[in-house]
């Protein structure tokens, strides 16, 4: 074995150090999940045992200097798939098409596949964070109630989410394996089995005490679920508001019993009536309500989805036997129940007997593909238009193949551009072709070649949006799921952005994707207003189940966090003390000592206090935060433009919305600060915070310098742990 | 939202309700501890000489404006010097571009790089110029680069400073040619200036960071290797085992307010300032403030690293034949050999390559034999050595762990050489300077009293003064090599005391070859 070659083996994989470029930093070292690597302690550069490399290439995507380069086969053996199943008669059947590992060979012989990464960048995929090394590892003990246990930190429904997630773009997609090019890991299917085995443990409740924190929620869906279980465990009392006359939300009538059996679906909410939640069904929250439940509760959570089915207003939209999915959905949906029928269900759709029976389906997402193999099931033809190329289709692309295999006509660059009529109701659809470069471009419509197609009934499957009426008081909703400027350090290094848009996970590039999701989680933990929070479709716009449920979770420990106290609630024995994020610019380090002389006048004070730089202060900390100080030195010189440090601004930027988080800002200056500080509190505004104090201290006003005491710094501290700490008596005395 | 995303997982307040579950999921092997094994111990510099510890030093190297402003004026005045040798006076002592090219920058350069190492990297308009194209900015943290970005192929890479040396060596052999640095034509300057700006903006354009610094440009094996002699250290880490446990390595990737290293130094392993540009971008980016900028005592990059290169000794070996090379060229005999070359060959004039490669390759040759001489007559056959890679940097022989450290030994004398062969110009000429600015605007010609005025005029001056820094090369030299010689080849040697002696002579003996060489060159004009 040598430093920089190693001699080649039969095993075909061959890793090259390029020592001239290795510095020796162990990034790749420490992640590799074979342990091939180590370092060479006389040139400090990495070495490789070809003969326990397994080829995963975790090394080529962490290294920060590309100095290492793997070449030779997957060491992966055949992922172990259990086939679709293709009902023989499709009318009416809804058992499920996608079977689980039936046994525990298939189960083991699939979780020997995983490499359990030092560094996973299938966590990071998965949008609620499961800790998948750890819980398949618990398969390959046989320790299912282990697996459930690492399941629960992050998630309350592995039965659903293992069922109804995208993996090839979420955890699937962002296995080392995918990325490397080969086939990932089945998590699905391995967190499926766990479920299958042995019940999902009901939900722990910490019973309320006189004092307890009550917490309302509006809708029942899944981000409602995941926030109903946090609160329990948080000891909180938990009323649901639900307008229709079942829980769950989408849950129940968005995913066809095919996908999610209706035991699944309902089990979460059997679950949570059963360990005391307070289920109010058939009760519609109106705007007009939210004032009044925010005096009955301590606190809200907006979890009220995104239900309003989007229409299309081409000509002929007002037709008769032209519908959006949500109805559709729900009508197939008892009509496949027990006792239900699909024949009536037709007719009720004014598909009578003798007459044709398409279904045109406006869009092929994953609603248009349920829609349509829905409407197989109750015996209708369905036709699929989409106005997206193939190539970038919406819907999961093993969603996609399976409505196909069910007799599902799915046509893609295509678009509505009228519905024609006979007799008030809808014969005939016109349709023309659209091309579209590439993802992000909007496709384009030629005007010449048209479609003509007999239909006799249109459903509007394009997707939802958040029902306009709650959307408007609850501020900055949606929010955008986009992650701005740099990655954040440890997930480039987790080298889960040197995705090369492998094959296995259709060439989408999961590692930005699961950034942009990381924005709705940290955004859920904020508060939309004070003592209302938001969480799933509520305040993403549609989204999916795992996000829905991790925001829900987040948003419940946030609000266990916060405390909040609707006036004349009695609160618990010990009032606790604020936390207070201390956040500073400093460029010599005078505003960094200013930061601390801040927050030791703060800890005296009774806060609980954290300083920090800008640039480590993490969303997790922002999240925790009863309050914040702002720090910055002043840029630019008396005759250029003077204000905050760019690092500061940035972070102000960067920063979630705030919702009216106490925050008090000073500057740091050494000729004039003008008017950085009103800037800077302006900014601070901006991002919904409400600024309590401001300050500027000038080479005279330092702590050192000061002969007086208090110093203008403790000065100010005073007056900022005055305003958090009334605000925290106020939540504690009443 | 951009900044704030899990990241620096301590953060934290305790007694949260709230985690972030990612950090939970991490379970990365522990890193191998270079203290424990004393890996950097000799080449650290010593703590207290960290001078971004002062305020104002601090404050100025996070600010992204101060390369480009070290930068900015280089660049004007080497575009300047581009604009005037073309259209300017052709008498080259009046011309700005051979003036202040050829009189003053080049010195300039010896003296920066023999006192501080890379500073000239940190203000070069060459590659300044190209980091500017590359990253679409003058000074901002841009994330999009303009280019292929490709890497250094291995095959070359492997060759580390060696193909730095090929380039020096074709550039002086053409300013030799075209008597470019004489001075001769300016306008000659001004392309060989232009050729190598636009070199270096291919190679910006074609690879990423700054390869060609690392790789390709002519300067740089030889301020990596005689501005080992430096007392900068360059920016390296405070603490190493917090770089060790650092998650996300931001001097190396970069970050939002630094660009990843772009000479790929880390400076958690940085053991000399060879290959640190002090670009300030690693200092920028740590988040955990976890960079110093140090300085350390002269010599300390040449007698400390334990990781001994290859191609920095080869490096040496064949600039040492150059400047030999340059110092031979004025002899009588050389001029006769030269002249007989270039008729058989056919060559039209001097300086003919066959000799120009033959003298440098000779005397590259002649250390490597005193290397292999030293490892046949002191080798002890007990000793094993470390097994080598099969790449060029990373073999190891009996040969190479007597010629490495050997020619880092003689680093100072080399060093001194190239500077002694700068002086004469620069004591004679310099105050061409001023004049040939002043013709700029009118004023100073070849008329003017401080044109024909010198720092030292006489011959016999000018030889003391070289002599008098040959002779501080030589004692700098010979205490390297003691130094190295006991640690590096004692423990190897069956007489180390031998060993010891035998390396400091021969430091010594080339001081005086080099010498001698200037007294007969000066008996020669
Ligand atoms: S390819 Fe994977 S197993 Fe092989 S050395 Fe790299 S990280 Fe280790
Ligand atoms: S990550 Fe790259 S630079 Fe770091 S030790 Fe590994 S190969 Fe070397
Ligand atoms: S919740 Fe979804 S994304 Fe996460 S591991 Fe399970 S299947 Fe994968
Ligand atoms: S599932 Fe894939 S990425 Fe995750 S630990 Fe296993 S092999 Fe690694
Ligand atoms: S210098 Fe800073 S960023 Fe670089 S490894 Fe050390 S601690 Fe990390
Ligand atoms: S980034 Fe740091 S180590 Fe790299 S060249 Fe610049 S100053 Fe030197």
């Amino acid at each position: 074995m040598t430093i920089t070659e190693t001699e080649r083996t039969d095993t075909g994989r061959h890793v090259t150090v390029l020592v001239d470029r290795c510095a020796g930093c162990q990034e790749c070292v420490i992640r590799c999940p074979a342990g091939a690597l180590s370092m060479e302690s006389a040139s400090w550069t990495a070495q490789a045992d070809d003969a326990l490399c397994v080829g995963c290439r975790q090394c080529e995507r962490t290294c920060p200097f590309s100095a290492i380069v793997v070449e030779g086969p997957l060491a992966l053996a055949t992922r172990v798939d259990p086939p679709v199943r293709h009902p023989v008669e499709l009318h009416a059947n809804v058992t499920e098409t996608r079977p689980g590992y039936a046994t525990w060979d298939e189960a083991i012989a699939e979780a020997n596949r995983c490499l359990a990464c030092p560094d996973p960048t299938c966590v990071r995929g998965c949008p609620a964070h499961n800790d998948i090394p750890a819980f398949v590892a618990a398969i390959r003990d046989h320790d299912l109630e282990t697996a459930h246990a690492i399941l629960r930190r992050t998630t309350v429904l592995p039965d659903v989410c293992s069922r109804v997630c995208n993996q090839a773009a979420q955890c699937e997609g962002s296995c080392t394996w995918s990325l490397a090019g080969g086939e990932p890991v089945a998590i699905g299917r391995l967190e499926r089995f766990i479920a299958d085995q042995v019940a999902v443990p009901a939900p722990v409740v910490v019973e309320p005490t006189a004092t307890a924190l009550s917490v309302g929620i509006v809708g029942s869906g899944p981000a409602a679920i995941g926030a109903a279980y946090e609160l329990l465990a948080g000891g909180a009392r938990v009323t649901v508001y639900e307008r229709d006359d079942r829980p769950g939300g989408l849950l129940v009538w968005g995913i066809p019993d095919f996908t999610l059996p209706d035991v699944v679906a309902r089990r979460p909410w059997e679950d949570l009536v059963a360990a005391g939640v307070d289920l109010r069904l058939a009760t519609s929250v109106e705007p007009g309500d939210l004032d009044q439940l925010l005096e009955a509760h301590d606190a809200l959570v907006m979890a009220h989805g995104a239900g309003q089915a989007m229409r299309l207003s081409v000509p002929g939209a007002d037709l008769d036997g032209v519908g959006t999915a949500t109805a559709f959905l729900q009508g197939a949906k008892a009509a496949l129940d027990p006792g239900g029928d699909p024949a009536a269900f037709r007719a009720s759709l004014g598909v009578a007997p003798g007459r044709g029976r398409r279904v045109l389906v406006l869009g092929a997402g994953n609603t248009a593909m349920d829609v349509a193999r829905l409407a197989r099931r109750v015996g209708l033809e369905a036709t699929c238009v989409d106005w997206l190329d193939e190539r970038f289709a919406l819907a999961r692309p093993d969603e996609l193949a399976e409505a196909r295999a069910e007799g599902v006509d799915v046509r893609f660059s295509r678009t509505l551009t009228s519905l024609e009529g006979f007799d008030g109701r809808v014969v005939r659809a016109v349709l023309s072709h659209t091309t579209q470069r590439d993802r992000t471009s909007a496709p384009v419509v030629s005007p010449d070649a048209l479609d003509v197609l007999a239909v006799d009934l249109v459903v509007m499957a394009m997707g939802y949006r958040i029902e306009e009426g709650l959307r408007a008081h609850v501020p900055q909703t949606p929010i955008v799921k986009r992650h701005r400027g740099f990655a954040p350090g440890r997930w480039s290094a987790s080298g889960i952005l040197a995705n090369p848009a492998s094959p296995a996970c259709f060439a989408q590039p999961v590692g930005a994707l699961a950034l942009d999701r990381e924005v709705g989680l940290w955004e859920s933990a904020m508060p939309r207003r004070e003592r209302l929070w938001a969480a799933g479709d509520a305040l993403t716009g549609p989204s999916t189940v795992v996000e829905a449920m991790a925001q829900g979770r987040r948003a419940a420990r946030a609000v266990l966090d916060a405390r909040p106290s609707r006036d004349g609630r009695a609160h618990g024995a010990e009032p606790s003390s604020p936390r207070v994020l201390v956040a500073y610019a400093s460029a010599s380090g005078t505003t960094a000592r200013l930061a601390e002389v801040v927050g030791d006048e703060l800890r005296r004070s009774g806060a609980t206090v954290s300083v920090l730089p800008v640039e480590r202060v993490d969303a997790l900390a922002v999240a925790q935060a009863d309050a914040l100080v702002l720090g910055s030195w002043v840029e630019g010189l008396v005759v250029a433009r003077v204000r905050a440090a760019r690092a500061m601004r940035d972070f102000v930027d960067g920063l979630p919305w705030l919702g009216g988080r106490p925050v008090a800002v000073y500057c740091t200056y050494g000729v004039n600060p003008r008017t950085a500080p009103a800037e800077l509190a302006h900014q601070v505004e901006a991002r919904g915070g409400t600024v309590v104090a401001s300050a500027t201290f000038g080479p005279g006003d330092r702590a050192e310098d000061a002969r007086i005491r208090p110093t203008k710094p403790e000065a100010f501290a005073h007056r900022v742990a005055a305003q958090v700490l009334t605000q925290r008596a106020r939540a504690t005395v009443a | 939202m951009a900044v704030l995303t899990e990241d620096h997982s301590r953060s934290g307040f305790p007694g949260s309700h709230q985690v972030d579950p990612i950090p939970v999921a991490i379970r990365t092997r522990p890193p191998s501890d270079p203290e424990a094994t004393g890996r950097f111990a000799a080449t650290d510099p010593p703590r207290g000489l960290d001078i971004a510890r002062l305020k104002r030093v601090g404050g100025l190297l996070r600010d992204r404006r101060l390369q480009f402003l070290l930068i900015l004026p280089n660049q004007i005045i080497f575009w300047l010097v581009i604009a005037i040798g073309i259209v300017g006076t052709v008498v080259p002592g009046l011309n700005f571009a051979t003036a202040i090219t050829w009189y003053l920058w080049f010195c300039l350069v010896f003296v920066m790089m023999v006192v501080v190492g890379r500073a000239w990297c940190a203000m070069c308009p060459f590659g300044g110029f190209g980091e500017w194209v590359q990253r679409r900015t003058f000074f901002k943290r841009t994330t999009k680069s303009l280019g292929l970005g490709l890497k250094m192929p291995e095959r070359v890479a492997q060759y580390g400073f060696l193909l730095s040396v090929g380039a020096f060596l074709v550039l002086t052999w053409i300013e030799e040619f075209f008597n470019i640095a004489g001075p001769g034509n300016p306008m000659a300057t001004s392309f060989m200036v232009l050729g190598i700006v636009g070199t270096a903006l291919v190679f910006f354009l074609t690879f990423e960071r700054r390869t060609f610094c690392r790789y390709v440009c002519p300067l740089s094996a030889l301020i990596g290797t005689v501005g080992a002699m430096g007392s900068v250290a360059g920016f390296r880490t405070r603490d190493r085992s917090v770089c060790l446990s650092c998650a996300t390595k931001d001097c190396m990737r970069g970050d939002a307010e630094g660009f990843g290293c772009p000479w790929y130094t880390w400076p958690g392993s940085a053991d000399s300032n060879a290959a640190c540009g002090l670009c300030t971008e690693c200092y920028k980016a740590c988040p955990s403030d976890n960079i110093g900028l140090y300085l350390q005592p002269p010599l300390t990059s040449v007698v400390a690293p334990s990781r001994r290169r290859a191609d920095v000794a080869w490096s040496v070996a064949l600039l040492f034949g150059l400047v030999l090379y340059q110092q031979v060229n004025a002899l009588g005999a050389f001029v006769s050999l030269d002249n007989w070359l270039n008729t058989h060959l056919h060559f039209p004039q001097y300086p003919n390559p066959v000799d120009y490669v033959g003298i440098i390759a000779a005397v590259a040759v002649v250390l490597a034999a005193i290397g292999r001489l030293f490892s046949v007559a002191f080798a002890r056959r007990d000793v094993v050595l470390a097994p080598g890679g099969t790449s060029f940097v990373e073999r190891t022989s009996r040969f190479r762990s007597y010629f490495v450290p050997l020619m880092y030994g003689i680093i100072p004398v080399v060093g001194a050489d190239y500077f002694a062969r700068q002086l004469p110009k620069f004591l004679r000429y310099v105050p061409r300077v001023p004049v040939s600015i002043g013709h700029l605007f009118g004023f100073g010609s070849t008329s003017s009293r401080l044109y024909h005025a010198s720092l030292i005029a006489s011959n016999a001056g000018i030889i003391a003064v070289q002599d008098l820094v040959i002779a501080l090369g030589t004692a700098a030299a010979m205490w390297a090599s003691w130094r190295i010689a006991g640690r590096d080849l004692a423990p190897l040697s069956r007489r180390p005391l031998a060993a010891r002696v035998a390396a400091t002579a021969l430091a010594g003996a080339l001081g005086v070859v080099v010498a001698v060489l200037y007294v007969w060159m000066n008996a020669a004009n």
